[in-house]
C-alpha cells in the first residue's frame, strides 16, 4: 500500500531507526521489533537519496527540499517535486520517516 | 550544478551482503545499544569457541544498569583497535573486569566497565538458539577458563568427542 505524503508537509528521520554515516555511506539500521538489526535487513542510500534524507529535519516542507535541489542538480523543479515525494513515500512505507508537526 | 541524474534510490541489504569493518560495527552497535535497543549481528572469529563460532548471530543487549557476572560474555570496545570484541568476564579487580574468549590461550587483559557496551543475551546458529554457554554453566566456563583448564584441556577433549560423534554441538 503506497503512503501519503504531501510537498506543503515536512518529515523526520523516525526514532525507530539508526542512521549513521560510515565509511562515506550512510547506513540506516531499522529497530524492527525493538532490536537493530545488522543480520537482518539494513538499508543504504546513494548520493541523491542522502541529499534528500539529510534535508528531512522536519522544518522544511517538500516543496522546500525540492527548492534547494533545485539549486544543485540539473533538472526541472516539477521532476524533484515529483522524485522527493517518490522517495518520502518510501521511506514512509517502511516507516523510516515521520511526519514532522510543524512546518 | 550536478550534471548527474536525479534518482533517488534506497537499497535494501542484508547483513551478509554489507560486511561492515570493525569501526563501522562498533559505531553501529554503540548507536542502537545508546537507545536502549539490542543490537544483532553476526559473528566473525574464532576466539569464542565453541561456544560462539564463526558465523552464529549474536544478541547483544544493553546493561540498564544491571551488574556484570563472572562469566557473563560481553561485548566490549577495544579501544586501541577501535573494533568490538565478544569475550567472556572471568574476574574483577575493582571496576575493571578480566576478559578472556573461551577459545583463547591469554586473557585479554583488565577492561573498564565504562568500555563494555552490553551483554551477549542470545547466541543463534543455523537459526535455532545456543543454548550452551550463556546459562548458569557460564560461571563453571569462567572458572575453567580462568584456571587455564578450559583451553589446554577441556576444549581439545570437547572437539575430539565432536569430530567423532558429528555432536553434541556447543
Amino acid at each position: 500500500m503506497e503512503a501519503k505524503a504531501d510537498l506543503d508537509s515536512a518529515y523526520v528521520p523516525s526514532e525507530d531507526v539508526v542512521a549513521r554515516e560510515i565509511e562515506g555511506e550512510l547506513i540506516i539500521v531499522p529497530l524492527a521489533a525493538g532490536i537493530g538489526d545488522v543480520e537482518d535487513e539494513i538499508y543504504t542510500l546513494n548520493e541523491t537519496g542522502r541529499a534528500i534524507w539529510g534535508r528531512l529535519n522536519g522544518s522544511k516542507s517538500l516543496r522546500q527540499v525540492a527548492q534547494e535541489l533545485g539549486a544543485e542538480y540539473d533538472s526541472p523543479t516539477e521532476q524533484l517535486e515529483k522524485d522527493v515525494l517518490g522517495f518520502v513515500k518510501e521511506l514512509l512505507r517502511r516507516r523510516m520517516l515521520v511526519e514532522s508537526p510543524r512546518v | 550544478m550536478n550534471p548527474r541524474e536525479f534518482d533517488p534510490s534506497l537499497f535494501v541489504k542484508r547483513g551478509e551482503e554489507h560486511p561492515l569493518s570493525g569501526t563501522g560495527l562498533l559505531e553501529l552497535m554503540q548507536a542502537v545499544l545508546g537507545k536502549g535497543v539490542p543490537f544483532r549481528f553476526q559473528s566473525k572469529g574464532l576466539s569464542m569457541q565453541p561456544f560462539i563460532r564463526e558465523g552464529d548471530v549474536v544478541t547483544v543487549s544493553p546493561l540498564r544498569g544491571a551488574g556484570l557476572r563472572v562469566g557473563d560474555v560481553v561485548a566490549y570496545a577495544a579501544l586501541e583497535a577501535e573494533r568490538v570484541v565478544v569475550h567472556r568476564v572471568i574476574g574483577r579487580n575493582g571496576r575493571d573486569l578480566l576478559i578472556k574468549g573461551d577459545g583463547n590461550a591469554g586473557a585479554d587483559g583488565l577492561i573498564a566497565e565504562t568500555q563494555i557496551l552490553g551483554r551477549v543475551t542470545r547466541v543463534e546458529r543455523d537459526g535455532r538458539k545456543v543454548h550452551l554457554g550463556l546459562g548458569p554453566e557460564r560461571w563453571l566456563i569462567a572458572r575453567l577458563a580462568r584456571s587455564g583448564l578450559l583451553w589446554s584441556y577441556l576444549l581439545p577433549a570437547w572437539q575430539r568427542f565432536c569430530s567423532r560423534t558429528g555432536g553434541p554441538q556447543a
